[in-house]
């Protein structure tokens, strides 16, 4: 088992640029700036979905091993961050590290919380609707929802809006939002263990 | 617990890891590999910037055949 998670592990990480480089090539694809029509075209854009769904399925794989498997936990982390517990100081930086890598995670995970149920508008109103003489309005604003998909009847506008300014929660996707986040916990951990290390 | 919230002075431990190895014409390297610990550990106990646990003290007590206090002493209460 140790053997076999060793060479998936393997392949999962030499896996990476090769996904990046075909995910620029599937952009492009459906982007239209590869022709549709050439024969080669579509085979490497199939090639492209099996390769993604091949390391897709890799991903789960060993993020369902990482989860269970103490030994296996060790071993990743030994090759994501280049660096390996030899001895008793060591471990104990990895503790610093690791603390380093949850509080500053905590914060942007609290940070980004806080920016998506934030909501601003910035409007005006025509002359005849304005209110106590004022056309200009800013309206600050909370959402929580506990679906992404949670639409509600809301009642539509009557008045006609000019709308200057408008902010409803992070305009980057949640699939950015995790990337982001596994990013951040690779380079804080890796980072932290760095400094400590010196 | 009791006790937890008082803040006790710190104490500073202070080693002769050092004088001994040099007594032994040892070095940093050939020390780590006796105790089981890195080079970079040494390096760190010797310049104060960590103290070993109490496992890693004993095996080190234990290389030089000497006791613990001989090695690990507390210098002053900051």
């Amino acid at each position: 088992m140790k053997r076999v998670d060793t060479i998936l592990l393997k392949v999962f990480l030499y896996g990476i640029p090769v996904v990046a480089v075909l995910a620029v090539f599937a952009y492009l694809y459906s982007t239209g700036v590869v022709n549709h029509d050439t024969g080669y075209a579509k085979f490497a854009n199939s090639f492209t979905g099996l390769v993604f769904a091949v390391w897709m399925t890799l991903a789960i794989y060993l993020s369902i091993r990482l989860m269970v498997s103490g030994p296996f936990r060790e071993q990743v982390i030994a090759k994501i961050t280049f660096l390996r517990e030899r001895d008793e100081r060591e471990a104990i930086l990895t503790g610093k590290a690791t603390k380093a890598t949850f509080l500053t995670s905590l914060a942007i995970l609290i940070f980004l919380f806080c920016l998506s149920c934030f909501q601003v508008s910035i409007y005006r109103v025509p002359p005849d609707k304005a209110v106590d003489g004022k056309t200009g309005f800013v309206t600050l604003g909370l959402s929580f929802s506990l679906l992404a998909d949670d639409k509600q009847d809301r009642p539509a506008d009557t008045i006609p809006k000019e709308h200057i300014f408008s902010y409803r929660g992070l305009p980057i996707s949640s699939e950015m939002i995790i990337l982001i986040l596994i990013l951040w916990h690779i380079l804080s951990y890796n980072y932290s263990m760095r400094r400590l290390i010196k | 617990m009791p006790g937890m919230s008082k803040s006790l002075p710190q104490l500073k431990i202070v080693n002769r890891l050092h004088v001994l190895r040099a007594e032994q014409r040892m070095t940093q390297e050939q020390l780590a590999k006796e105790v089981g610990v890195t080079r970079a550990t040494i390096v760190a106990i010797e310049g104060g910037g960590y103290n070993p646990s109490l496992e890693l003290a004993f095996r080190i007590a234990r290389y030089f055949k000497t006791d613990i206090n001989t090695i690990f002493s507390i210098e002053e209460e900051i």
